[in-house]
């Protein structure tokens, strides 16, 4: 089985139907203590060195490049170059389901045609499991932490479908306070302990936008897919983006929203207007190097606490 | 009870006796000096150093200079804190909170660079800038070629003083990026006991500029109130 390594949201569905094992290169990047030279965004510079130095091994690589991120497309372009087969997958900015289909369709030529048709079907029924996880952590019943190492896995699903499903239902129940209860949206933070340093300063992350991303969209063929995924909330504009959280926060009755952003990302310049149209306490955060999380995120971190608590 | 403020470069002890504040300021190495003879459960802390020094509760410096400002000023739009190591800008109105601690440029550092340059306390600078006749146009808002451009504006044949005055209003400039739509701004923080810079943030924030009397300790007294 060959390892596609990703970028970022690639239909897993479909990369399993082809008999692929993806790989979603960003995952390593937290814990890879790099300090890249070239750099803008630490997430594609980190990947992009680690993929030339043949030190995150995969078969092939498809980016994620349209309607998402401008640096991954550069430093993808730098990883083909480097040999590697990659493939540039891109989204529809206006939600153009028949395009998404045509890229969809493209994707599974270059890695080599539907196979196991049924896996599709599979991964929704994971993927009601991921639901349910992110449900029962916004009531208290799961760790932010733990129910944030699951929901990110959605994305590649850690290659191996049987072995996630275990580690799945391996998650062990408790009950949690919820004193400060607050979204997270943005890119996930690039520091592995978030979620932990975050509930240990009274702060409960009830909600992951990226990762409630990767468990939202499925379908069972490529048509279906396409329907669902053409709404993948970053590709789109970003007043649809606001809309879609509006609603997600209020259901989750979050206290604040933290707003966390990378050195370098285009996603910095949206701050001002989910600001403006997201009505919450917000908190936003800059990250650059992986590691765990600075002194200075949790000092904005107490703060922001320590605000909720005067509201 | 007492206030504790040990931050990067003093450490302040704040308590109120008879409704009067009484406050000591000292280097962040000799925090222990204004701690002696008061017990561990007695001190509220703040500060960089907040949860390496002993105490019975802990507050960020954030909601400290709230606390503290209040003391003095009851109707507040935007707290700025100009520390040694970083600017933090309080909009208390609408529960918003930015902190510059990437770039020395708006920090007190920034000023200690200049005072280094010219050899001289970091206190003076205010005095020389009040004697400048022109303001040069130093526009870097990067503190490392802020001082080259300092240095430009030497050689063109400006004074000391003048240049001082023209750092001072750099600095200013930087600072007001920071700062969102306000009528009273509060000044705090050991930085701004410096009269030159002062005076420059009056000019280009355009806005009701108060400061409290004793800026230095506004933290230390804010822990204390949080706790009270
Ligand atoms: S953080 Fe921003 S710049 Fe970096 S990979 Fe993600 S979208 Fe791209």
């Amino acid at each position: 089985m060959s390892k596609i390594g990703i970028t970022a949201l690639v239909p897993p569905e479909l990369i399993f139907a082809c008999g692929g094992e993806p790989f979603d290169v960003n995952n390593v990047v937290p814990a890879s203590r790099k300090y890249p030279k070239n750099k803008l965004c630490a997430w594609t510079a980190i990947w992009k060195e680690m993929l030339i130095k043949k030190e995150i091994a995969v078969d092939s690589l498809i980016v994620v490049a349209g309607g998402d991120c401008h640096n991954a497309l550069v430093d993808g372009q730098n990883v083909a170059m480097s040999g590697l087969p990659t493939h540039f997958f891109f989204y529809p900015f206006d939600g153009d389901p028949e395009y998404l289909e045509s890229q969809l369709y493209r994707l599974s030529g270059f890695l080599g045609d539907i196979q196991f048709p049924e896996k599709p079907g599979e991964i929704m029924e994971l993927k009601k499991l991921g639901q349910m996880i992110d449900m029962k952590r916004s009531c208290g019943k799961i760790s932010p932490a733990e129910a944030f190492s699951i929901l990110i896995s959605f994305s590649d699903l850690r290659g191996d479908m049987d072995g996630f499903r275990k580690a799945i239902a391996s998650i062990k129940e408790s009950d949690f306070e919820l004193d400060s209860r607050v979204a997270l949206i943005g890119v996930p933070p690039i520091y592995y302990d978030f979620h932990e340093v975050a509930q240990s300063l009274g702060l409960q992350v009830v909600f992951d936008e990226l990762p409630y991303e990767f468990i939202r969209h499925g379908g069972t063929d490529i048509k279906e897919i396409a329907r669902d995924y053409c709404n993948y909330t970053f590709a789109r504009p970003l007043s649809l983006r606001i809309n879609f959280l509006r609603e997600e926060l209020e259901k989750r009755k979050v206290d604040g929203v933290i707003h966390y952003t990378q050195f370098a990302c285009h996603h910095m310049l949206e701050d001002e207007l989910i600001r403006e149209g997201l009505d919450y306490p917000m908190l936003t955060l800059q990250g650059d190097l992986p590691g765990n999380t600075p002194q200075q995120i949790k000092l904005r971190l107490e703060a922001f606490r320590e605000m909720l608590e005067r509201l | 009870m007492i206030g504790l403020d040990v931050g990067s470069t003093t450490a302040k002890i704040a308590t109120i006796e008879n409704g009067e504040v009484k406050y000591r300021i000292t280097s962040t190495h000799n925090w222990k000096e204004l701690v002696k003879g008061i017990g561990n459960d007695e001190i509220i802390s703040t500060g960089y150093f907040r949860h390496s020094v002993p105490h019975r509760a802990t507050v960020t410096e954030i909601t400290a200079a709230i606390y503290g400002v209040r003391h003095y000023f009851s109707d507040v739009d935007v707290i700025v804190d100009i520390g040694g190591q970083d600017t933090k800008v309080i909009d208390v109105r609408r529960n918003n909170f930015i902190i510059n601690d990437k770039c020395s440029a708006g920090t007190g550092a920034f000023l200690e660079f200049v005072a280094n340059y010219f050899k001289i306390e970091l206190n003076e600078l205010g005095r020389l800038h009040l004697k400048a006749e022109r303001v040069p146009d130093i526009n870097n808002t990067c503190g490392v070629f802020a001082i080259s451009e300092m240095i430009s504006q030497l050689v063109a044949g400006y004074s000391k003083e003048e240049v001082v005055a023209g750092m001072h209003y750099a600095f200013a400039r930087r600072i007001s990026f920071m700062v969102p739509q306000a009528e009273t701004v509060v000044l705090i923080g050991g930085t701004v006991k410096n009269e030159g810079l002062v005076a420059a943030l009056r000019e280009i924030l355009g806005k009701n500029i108060l400061i409290p009397g004793e800026p230095q300790i506004i933290n230390a007294l804010g822990a204390l109130k949080s706790y009270i």
